[in-house]
């Protein structure tokens, strides 16, 4: 039984680890031209050699920090925008259809204006951030609230309970899987919209990094910033899936 | 029972990771001020309230060498400015900066200009760069049996679209009576131009240096032909109307300035390879080949650079990439 379940703890490696090999394996034989795709060796001495000159850990804390703060103000907006729109009719027959359209304007068409409202600075940068995450959080807000069964409202206020305990007690807590899921959703879109966001005059970050190296044909920088988005991403959405497990663990029913 | 431990040790892995995360926020957050501080600082120390200036300059440009160079940053301390140095991508996004009054001066190649000032903006010359012809060109891969430019006639040939480049090669067509119909042109941007070209999907490829110099050293490229006789390939230093209106002796300052540091590069192209080197991140044989093949300088703007401008222009009409006649003398800057 214990076996069991720790061979299937290494399942999802094996295609990540498998890939390596391979890939490993074909750039030593020079199947596979090093200006093309370098070997994942040179990506990792390339990495090594990036992280001890500083500028790895530099660019990588200051994209760490645009990405926060751009989801804190982008998390906080679309979940309260996600909450007045579930519990109000009013504010959502007036809000909803003017942010489903604003939600699907591509971001590289928004950077023009971008530079016009928030200059070159850091603001841009988060502000593109910012309505990338809005987003997710706010439409899975929405959609969590809207989904909480009507039997058990109607049985709280069978109950009695007041506004605020009806939300407290029974909304809050039914809604709250789906803004997880949007939570989960948003991480990744944050990464994403943080490579656009840094080519607008930035001199550091991860996503200059990528557009420097793409510039000047450094394959290996190249590769290795693919390779921390990757890991980045699923960092981030292992955290949203244990905080996922460690809130909702009463949803369990075994 | 176990489902409590297995709770305290996601809670634990929560917090670990949570703590890991802002605590690199934070540092990110402290490295970006740091930056700025270390500018600040210096200035503040010894004199209190320095004009801020901004000016934009790409990778391995004049204004690179000049910020490195430093001496513009010293002549601007003394008038009482203080130099802030942004680094672009493109010239495209460093016009819109400048269009948008986030920049002072800034610097692009030959075409943004003129783009720019078809598309209403106040952006004006201040100053021009000696030619550069000799690093741009169309190449052709070494085994490759062309020997003219008629030899492109049904080619495919990547090129930077509204680019220096892209007017090379116009003029290199036109000058053997072919016309841009004549051939295929393939728009890609230089990094997926030089991917395209090394892998055989495009016959030909017009660009500037340094990717010229990098093909033909580590790509088995030769020029076809250069950009002589057929354009001057200069840069531009450029600023806005309104800065200029206000600033009219920074201007001046800004062009000495420039002119000073290119002096220098002239007289130590070794020296200067190997700065290029770290900045571009390029072989050491790329940058010589460059920085050899170079006069550095920069003037005014003459009679004869604002005229091959207008040919500029009226060609980018002639072709429909800009949709109205533009008279370049208009957004001259000069004494």
């Amino acid at each position: 039984m214990k076996k069991k379940i720790t061979w299937q703890r290494l399942l999802p490696m094996l295609i990540p680890i498998l890939v390596l090999a391979v890939w490993q394996l074909l750039s030593v034989l020079k199947v596979i031209p090093t200006n093309i795709l370098p070997a994942p060796s040179a990506v990792i001495l390339d990495g090594i050699k990036l992280t001890q000159n500083g500028e790895l850990t530099r660019n990588l804390t200051i994209s760490l920090y645009r990405a926060t703060i751009g989801f804190l103000i982008g998390g906080s907006i679309g979940f309260v925008l996600g909450l007045l729109n579930g519990l109000s009719r009013i504010s959502n027959l007036l809000t909803d259809s003017s942010i489903q359209m604003f939600r699907n304007i591509p971001h590289l068409a928004l950077i023009p204006m971008v530079i016009l409202w928030f200059g070159i600075g850091e603001s841009a940068k988060i502000f593109l951030v910012t309505i990338g995450v809005m987003f997710p959080i706010y439409i899975n807000t929405l959609h969590g609230i809207q989904s909480v069964d009507p039997g058990l409202i109607e049985m709280g206020r069978v109950y009695q309970l007041n506004k605020r305990q009806l939300f407290s007690k029974i909304i809050f807590p039914g809604a709250l899987p789906s803004i997880l899921v949007g939570v989960r959703y948003a991480l990744g879109v944050m990464w994403t919209t943080l490579i656009v966001a840094e080519t607008i005059a930035a001199d550091s970050g991860i996503g200059f990094m990528a557009m420097n190296a793409e510039d000047f044909m450094d394959m290996e920088t190249i590769v290795l910033c693919i390779v921390i988005y990757a890991i980045l991403g699923k960092l981030s959405d292992v955290i949203v899936k244990y905080l996922e497990e460690f809130l909702l663990d009463w949803q369990q029913t075994d | 029972m176990r489902n409590k431990r297995q709770r305290r040790f996601k809670l634990g892995v929560i917090i670990v990771f949570s703590c890991l995360w802002i605590w690199g926020a934070f540092v990110g957050w402290r490295n970006l001020n740091v930056n700025h501080n270390t500018t600040s600082k210096a200035d503040t120390s010894q004199s209190t309230k320095l004009k801020k200036i901004t000016i934009g300059y790409q990778k391995g440009d004049i204004l690179e060498i000049t910020k490195v160079h430093g001496n513009l940053d010293a002549d601007m301390k003394e008038k009482g400015y203080r130099i802030v140095w942004r680094s672009f991508q493109s010239g495209a996004a460093l016009l819109q900066a400048l269009a948008t009054g986030n920049l002072d001066f800034g610097r692009t190649g030959n075409t943004p200009p003129i783009t720019s000032q078809a598309a209403g903006t106040d952006v004006v010359y201040v100053g021009a760069g000696y030619s550069k012809y000799n690093g741009s060109g169309i190449l052709i891969p070494n085994s490759s049996s062309m020997t003219s430019v008629k030899d492109l006639a049904g080619k495919s040939i990547a090129v930077n679209k509204g680019s220096s480049a892209h007017y090379l090669l116009v003029r290199a067509l036109e000058s053997v009576g072919l016309s841009i119909d004549d051939v295929k042109l393939v728009y890609l941007d230089p990094s997926a131009a030089r991917i395209a070209f090394t892998q055989g999907k495009v016959d030909a490829w017009a660009i500037w240096d340094p990717y010229t110099a990098d093909a033909q050293i580590n790509a088995d490229a030769k020029l076809l032909v250069s950009g002589k006789n057929y354009t001057t390939d200069r840069d531009f230093i450029l600023s806005t109307r309104a800065f200029t209106n206000k600033h009219a002796d920074l201007t001046s300052t800004v062009v000495d300035g420039v002119a000073i540091a290119l002096d220098w590069a002239n007289d130590n192209k070794s020296e200067l390879s190997n700065q290029l080197q770290k900045s571009l991140k390029l072989d050491k044989e790329v940058t010589d080949l460059t920085v050899s093949r170079r006069t550095y300088g920069v003037s005014k703007l003459s009679q004869k650079i604002i005229q091959e401008q207008q040919e500029i222009a009226d060609l980018w009409y002639r072709l429909g990439y800009i949709d109205k006649k533009i008279d370049v003398d208009k957004n001259v800057v000069g004494d």
